[in-house]
């Protein structure tokens, strides 16, 4: 049995070797976002307690209680040692010149774990302290500063004493509002800036005896402080926001690489049917020899066994070798170098997934091999149909095996689930697209010049894959195109936002006592109206309904809304741009009674809280309590300030407020507008919406071209299948335009007649391609990113043209020896 | 109108090289009906394949109407045989995506006559198939099938019609229209004809015989009997 698949493999390389490489091109794609995403882990795992600087973290918004520090003494004398570290926006400023900053204040002994490294390299306590900073090279160049010279944040000076090369634990987001200054603990209170209602994080550092769990401290410290207020980490769960970005973006490119591998699959499926297609004799002679269906379909199973793990093995190779390739654009959105690793978990999945996809995808076609009747050896001519019905009831647990290898990948029910619906999808509406055409280019009316007609006719040759070049092509161009769409429309929806919607300023940590000289200053430099002042309150949740909110309450997606900082504000009226979707606003009279507030529905349905129930907050210790009239919708588009929750007039009297005010400038005024703020109000902290837009902006730009990276397999493996298609119907061509020559045409008719039918190809994959990106653009945009659908005519002519010059590109590749073979040869063999 | 000279054609079969002409030299003159005899493997096709120029020799020279076929490149070679030869295959040699019409259509568009379908159709009827003009090749019987070639040889009316065993693959009563028919339109075209064949009876019909064996003739003589 093994003897004689051996055999039948022995000249079947040639419809094999583009299998292979479909097979390796989708694995290629799995591994290379596999391995990268483990590099990854790995980097941040080894490094996990210096991302984190401690054994254990304290994150909080306002400084720990005095319960809380006398717990933090008593542990001191078990010996865990801790340290203070503040970090906030601020403003850093030089004679006119102003930047948005983000501040950290350490204490001597900064850090625990890693090392701050600087630029000149000497001891912390040389560099900071007493008035001196160091800085990020990005301030530098935006401030036009040198080392040696000083510059003031809030009401305090500072000497710049170095550069700051390396940060342990940078709060490693993928977005950051400015660039890092460093300055001691001590100075901090001379800025001014800590103010009740500032906004300030608050990090406790602790560091455990040699030898002891960071778990078990953690837990120790939930129970003795069961504020949820804080958050308690230990360094193992380490840049949570990082590890869920990442997670997420290597979760999409995973799948966007196991669209290569489908494509793959859709190359397998059709070079094994014209494998079949070939081997019919030698089928019926196994049969009439006596071997029954099921040995001979096994003797070629083994050969899509032995395929799917080469090519398995040549996808891992591939991947392997390309992951430093993806890296650069990768490491882009990281703060720190990703050293690349081969994960033998990546490898051994990719593999895996090779050998399934192979498998699942050989065995339609192979199922022919029942059909086959052993009387064929007594015809000579092979008939094109076989007697009897395709195999449809294999096609279910066909189905089921590629939706749970998608599943597998996707890593949960709901994505993965999303992942199969949309690809069965596409799929469904590629392949009628793909009928639609041939039928189309069989009713065509047979007029116009040879080489049209002659090209047209092509598209239906029989055996001649049209079908499975338009799908994978066509899935090829939907991703690629789908991609730009989006971010094309993101980047106009960030940075084509008209002057009128987008504030030029937001203004942050307004004193009550600089209000009115704040908006004063800000109307006369600006030229506008006065800005908008909303007074704010910062708050935690502290009970939903009566039930007081624990730090372990819910699930991981709801513990974000549970335990996240809440900042609040009051209004007489819903702000404009809101619209009340359940119950209804208060009235004067009705907020007098009682404390009321207005709850965003998103936030509500999160919570659990309708119309009529109690939320109670912690602001700043004191507990508020305050029933629920009316649900908001809120426009989060607009960059404007939006609120989850908004009280009654009068509800937060004497709550520690500070105002957050919104300014329009025109682009020439802005800086003007930033320089009078910043010198008139050192601790206001002045967020220019253009710089901050620009950097999302960026970043989108790097995640698209990230996708696309791995989408470009996509694209490779569906141009592979089309010169595995030309492979197929080469002695077809041959033959054909050969007795075009005996009859007189020259290469020319020949090769247009080729180029007619490459380019019919390319363009209906593309046409049929992006019509399905722009239906799913479109999908993306109405109900995840509620943006309004943009025509994009360049992008959707890209994507049509795109395809149809490929097309004709490697059908050119594929056909071009053809033209100049000499005809006596191929006619007489014929 | 033909004059062969030195004409060698070494092939390699099987890695071996085989001497499939030796050495011929013939001259045909215009107008004249040659029959080309021999056992199988006698370099019969071959020789029609060169004069053709769908191949090239290995040594010697083919002259036709002036034109000295094997000096000319690949794309003047195609449209040599446009205007000047029209050839028969054995197995016909029908373009399988095309209808019978459009097969005898398609010298005519390759020469950009305006009115190629409507000449295509006059062809089609001259052989007895009008009503089989919408029929793909592989809806037509054999005979049918070659008068289609036939058709297609000989529509754009070329001084050199060249047939190699036209009737090989076609029953003996079918094979016998085929020849009346090519007859007929020859005689009509006025064109040098050279058949190729291995049916003594075929080669009766013509003005002239030469017999190769071995890549080499073996005779040359008129045929009696016939005249043209």
């Amino acid at each position: 049995m093994i003897r004689l698949c051996a055999r039948e493999m022995r000249g079947a390389w040639r419809h094999f070797g583009y299998a292979l490489a479909c097979v390796a091109l989708g694995v290629g794609a799995l591994v290379a976002v596999g391995s990268f995403a483990d590099s990854l882990e790995r980097t941040v795992g080894r490094s996990a307690k210096s991302l984190t600087g401690a054994d254990v973290e304290i994150r909080s918004t306002r400084p720990l209680s005095a319960e809380a520090d006398a717990v933090l003494a008593a542990l001191a004398r078990e010996g865990v040692a801790r340290m203070r570290v503040l970090e906030l926006a601020a403003m850093a400023r030089t004679g006119q010149a102003s930047a948005l900053i983000e501040l950290k204040a350490v204490p001597p002994g900064y850090p625990f774990y890693g090392r701050l490294t600087t630029d000149p390299d000497r001891t912390l306590a040389s560099l900071i302290g007493e008035g001196r900073a160091l800085v990020h090279d990005a301030l530098l160049a935006r401030l036009g500063l040198t080392v040696g010279e000083r510059l003031h944040i809030g009401g305090a000076a500072f000497t710049i004493t170095g550069r700051i090369t390396g940060e342990p634990d940078r709060s490693a987001g993928v977005f950051s509002l400015g660039p890092r200054v460093l300055i001691a603990a001590d100075d901090l209170g001379a800025t001014g800036l800590v103010q009740p209602g500032s906004r300030v994080r608050h990090r406790t550092l602790l560091r455990l005896p040699a030898g002891e769990e960071p778990e078990v401290l953690r837990d120790r410290l939930t129970s003795l402080l069961p504020d949820p207020a804080l958050r308690i980490t230990t360094f193992r769960q380490a840049q949570p926001g990082l590890r869920r970005f990442w997670e997420q973006l290597t979760l999409y490119l995973g799948l966007t690489g196991l669209v290569a591998l489908l494509v793959g699959g859709i190359g397998v499926a059709s070079s094994v049917t014209a494998f079949i297609r070939e081997r019919l004799q030698t089928i019926a002679i196994l049969k009439c020899l006596g071997a029954g269906w099921r040995q001979v379909l096994g003797i070629y199973l083994a050969q899509a066994v032995v395929l799917g793990l080469a090519g398995g093995m040549l996808g891992a190779a591939l991947g392997t070798g390309l992951q430093p390739l993806l890296a650069p654009f990768l490491s882009a959105l990281l703060p720190f170098e990703v050293e690349p690793v081969v994960s033998s978990g990546a490898v051994l999945r990719g593999i895996a997934m090779g050998l399934g996809v192979t498998l699942l995808c050989s065995l339609w076609p192979l199922l022919e091999i029942r059909r086959v009747p052993p009387a064929l050896i007594l015809r000579r001519d092979v008939e094109a149909t076989l007697p009897g019905r395709r195999p449809w009831a294999a096609a279910l647990p066909i189905a089921a095996g590629l939706a749970a290898l998608a599943l597998w990948q996707a890593g949960s029910w709901k994505v993965g689930g999303l992942f199969v619906g949309g690809v069965a999808a596409g799929l469904g509406l590629l392949l009628l697209g793909a009928r639609g055409t041939i039928a189309l280019s069989r009713r065509l009316p047979r007029r116009g010049p040879l080489v049209w007609r002659q090209g047209t006719a092509a598209l239906h040759r029989p055996g001649g894959h049209t079908g499975a070049v338009l799908v994978t092509l066509g899935l090829a161009v939907m991703l690629i195109v789908s991609v730009a769409l989006l971010e094309t429309s993101l980047r106009n929806e960030i940075s084509g936002r008209s002057p009128t919607r987008a504030p030029a300023f937001f203004f942050v940590d307004v004193q009550p006592d600089q209000a009115e000289r704040f908006a004063r200053i800000v109307a006369e430099t600006s030229g506008e109206a006065p800005p908008e002042l909303i007074p704010v309150v910062r708050s935690r949740l502290a009970a939903i309904k009566g039930v007081p909110v624990v730090p372990d309450a819910g699930r991981r997606d709801e513990q974000w809304s549970l335990t996240r900082e809440y900042v609040l504000t009051w209004a007489a009226a819903p702000p404009g741009r809101d619209t009340v979707v359940a119950g209804r606003w208060w009235t004067a009279a009705e907020a007098a009674r009682e404390p009321l507030i207005s709850v965003e529905e998103e936030i509500a349905r999160t919570l659990g809280v309708a119309l009529g129930d109690m939320l109670a907050f912690d602001i700043q210790g004191v507990t508020l309590s305050a029933r629920v009239v009316s649900l908001r919708k809120v426009d989060w588009r607009s960059l404007g300030a939006n609120f989850f929750v908004i009280f009654s007039q009068g509800a937060l009297a004497g709550a520690p407020a500070t105002y957050l005010a919104t300014a329009r400038a025109r682009p020439d005024r802005e800086a003007a507008v930033q320089a009078a703020v910043v010198a008139a109000f050192p601790n206001v902290t002045a967020i220019p919406v253009r710089e901050v837009l620009e950097r999302v902006a960026a970043i989108v730009d790097q995640i698209a071209l990230a996708i696309r990276l791995v989408a470009g397999f996509t694209v490779v493996a569906g141009l592979v299948v089309l010169a595995g298609a030309l492979a197929v119907t080469r002695r077809q061509r041959l033959y054909e335009s050969v007795i075009l020559k005996a009859v007189g045409a020259t290469r020319s008719v020949l090769a247009r007649a080729f180029a007619v039918e490459y380019a019919l190809l390319g363009v209906a994959a593309g046409l049929a391609g992006t019509a399905l990106a722009a239906g799913l653009a479109w999908a993306v945009e109405h109900f995840f990113l509620e943006l309004p659908w943009s025509w994009q005519p360049a992008t959707l002519a890209l994507g049509v043209a795109g395809p149809a010059a490929l097309a004709l590109a490697v059908g050119f590749l594929g056909t071009f020896r053809l033209l100049g073979h000499p005809p006596l040869g191929v006619l007489r063999r014929e | 109108m033909i004059s062969i000279a030195g004409l060698s054609m070494r092939l390699s079969s099987g890695g071996r090289p085989v001497n499939v002409l030796s050495d011929i030299s013939l001259e045909v003159a215009a107008r004249q009906f040659l029959a080309i005899a021999g056992p199988s493997g006698s370099g019969k096709s071959t020789l029609l394949g060169l004069i053709a120029g769908l191949d090239r020799p290995t040594a010697g020279r083919i002259t036709v109407g002036g034109v000295e076929v094997t000096r000319l490149g690949e794309d003047a070679l195609a449209r040599f045989r446009l205007n000047t030869i029209g050839y028969i295959f054995q197995s016909f040699h029908l373009i399988p995506t095309l209808t019978a019409l459009e097969n005898v259509a398609v010298p005519l568009e390759l020469a950009g006559e305006r009115d190629a379908l409507r000449r295509a159709r006059e062809l089609l009827a001259e052989v007895g198939l009008a009503e089989r003009a919408h029929h793909y090749p592989v809806q037509l019987s054999g005979g049918e099938q070659q008068r289609v070639a036939v058709a297609r040889a000989v529509s754009r009316r070329p001084p050199v019609l060249l047939a190699d065993e036209p009737t090989g693959n076609l029953d003996s009563a079918t094979g016998k229209q085929i020849i009346d028919l090519l007859l007929a339109l020859n005689r009509n075209l006025g064109s040098t004809l050279i058949l190729v064949t291995h049916d003594a009876a075929l080669a009766a019909h013509a003005d002239r015989l030469v017999l190769l064996r071995d890549g080499r003739i073996v005779g040359d003589e008129p045929v009696n009997g016939v005249t043209p």
